[in-house]
């Protein structure tokens, strides 16, 4: 291939010039070419980062009262967290993931102890955590919402085994987009007994952590949540926590 | 007896369908390649199970490092060409600067920045930005590793976009004014990218404090601009 022959038709001739081959070496070029390949290689971004999309409220005065409206059996705040050392560094578990804690009361603060004062022995706030599934089952504060939950997620279920044998439509993308819209009907449904979740963050939360909580209302189908700012009870439930439980 | 003859064979071994083959393949990378974006701190993103990917175009990424310091990035049109005018990501920049700066001498009379031709071309090529606006001409005739070395230097205090607490919007902070400009750049698609949430993309280390973080969504809430999106990796529920 690389090489070029040169023949002359079986007319020797005496003293006819020798057959000459051109061997040309590709060796350096393949080289070299490797040598780029491996650079664009390391150079390119293939996988494009995700984003999550959010919607936060308007920061004017809204009215508390109808903030508050929520049913309180329906609503759930969580409260998410990050143990830090004296430096600020996250502190590690023995499997190397970030200490991530999340509290979480059901409906209205229930206190033990004299609130004025700050003197709170105990609440109704519970301790999770976030985990991954194991064998298909949620776990930690998953397991917790999921539960909430239940219609919905139960009822996306169903729409989701439609979707995968293609019943809505025979088109990919049709079936993809009315699956979306089912979905996102399902999702607001208000019919159904659906929780609204109440997020807030310590100052020393990581951003992991927030954005975790975040993906449980994306993993759990809550469509109605919203981020709020720590308040003194807040500081107060989680003291009287951690007193409780001698940490 | 006779004597068996080995052949002797060629080692040589050709290397023209080697070679074909990698100059494809360096085809294909170089063709499919986007080039990693040049960034004042690097930042881990945390991960979630959202699929939705990032826009390449028409996006303002709002960085924030785990100091607390922020830089912003803008991206415009793919195709220069579309939208009625010319707004590539050098045409939007020069654009937004001028806005920019034009709003911030309004606001502070009595320290008027000043910016020639060059400097707004040497801004339009510029990955991402973060300095104040008093800092931004001496920042902009700097030579381009006197730039890197002065963005990616953490501990000055002349780096990173100032940022406050500020809910007034007759008094808008460096931060409110770029973003304000960003919104107003006069590219109908950015604008609406940033009204459904898509042109803001907001991007922190995974182990910084979200109070940090809260700052610039507090900001961004400010200026009414409550749709964003956040950075995040990929992971599956299972993680």
């Amino acid at each position: 291939m690389a090489q070029i022959e040169q023949s002359d038709k079986g007319k020797k001739k005496k003293g006819a010039q020798k057959k000459m081959s051109i061997h040309v070496d590709f060796t350096p070029m393949v080289d070299m070419n490797m040598l780029l390949i491996t650079f664009f290689m390391l150079c390119t971004t293939m996988i494009k980062s995700q984003t999550l999309q959010i919607t936060l409220p308007t920061n004017e005065k809204v009215d508390q009262t109808e903030m508050n409206k929520a049913k309180e059996s329906e609503a759930i705040t969580m409260i998410v967290t990050t143990e830090r050392d004296a430096e600020g560094n996250i502190k590690k578990d023995e499997n190397g993931k970030p200490k991530n804690i999340v509290y979480f009361y059901a409906g209205k603060p229930q206190l033990v102890g004299d609130a004025a004062s700050g003197a709170i022995d105990d609440s109704n706030l519970e301790q999770a955590e976030f985990l991954g599934n194991e064998e298909g089952a949620a776990r930690g504060i998953r397991k917790i919402l999921h539960n909430r939950n239940k219609q919905v997620l139960e009822k996306i279920d169903k729409l989701k085994a439609q979707w995968r044998n293609k019943e809505f439509s025979t088109n990919k993308d049709m079936n993809d987009s009315i699956y979306q819209a089912k979905a996102k009907e399902v999702r607001n449904d208000s019919t159904l007994t659906r929780p609204v979740v109440v997020i807030k963050a310590t100052p020393e939360a990581s951003w992991e952590s927030l954005i975790g909580a975040l993906d449980e209302m994306q993993i759990n189908q809550i469509s109605r949540y919203q981020i709020d700012n720590m308040n003194h009870m807040d500081t107060l439930m989680i003291e009287a926590f951690k007193r409780k439980n001698n940490r | 007896m006779g004597k068996v003859k080995i052949k002797r064979k060629s080692t040589l071994i050709d290397m023209t369908a080697m070679s074909d083959v990698t100059v494809l393949l360096l085809t294909f990378f170089m063709l499919t390649s986007t080039f990693l974006q040049k960034e004042p701190v690097t930042v881990l993103t945390p991960s979630s199970v959202s699929e939705i990917k990032v826009p390449t175009a028409n996006v303002a990424q709002v960085l924030v490092s785990p100091e607390g310091k922020v830089f912003i990035s803008i991206s415009g049109e793919a195709d220069p060409n579309v939208a009625g005018g010319e707004w590539g990501s050098e045409q939007i920049r020069k654009e937004i600067l001028r806005k920019a700066v034009s709003k911030y001498n309004e606001l502070h009379p009595g320290k008027k920045v000043n910016l020639t031709e060059k400097d707004v071309d040497v801004f339009s090529k510029l990955g991402s930005f973060g300095v104040p606006f008093q800092a931004l001409p001496s920042f902009l005739r700097m030579s381009q590793t006197e730039q890197d070395k002065v963005i990616t230097d953490m501990k000055r205090s002349d780096v990173g976009i100032p940022i406050d607490d500020n809910k007034d919007l007759s008094k808008l902070n460096e931060f409110q004014i770029w973003m304000r400009a960003i919104y107003d750049s006069g590219n109908e698609n950015l604008t609406s990218a940033m009204k459904k949430g898509e042109g803001i993309a907001v991007k922190a280390d995974k182990d910084t404090p979200y109070s940090t973080v809260q700052h610039v969504l507090d900001n961004l809430q400010t200026l009414k601009m409550n749709r964003f999106s956040l950075m995040t990796a990929l992971k599956t529920e299972n993680d």
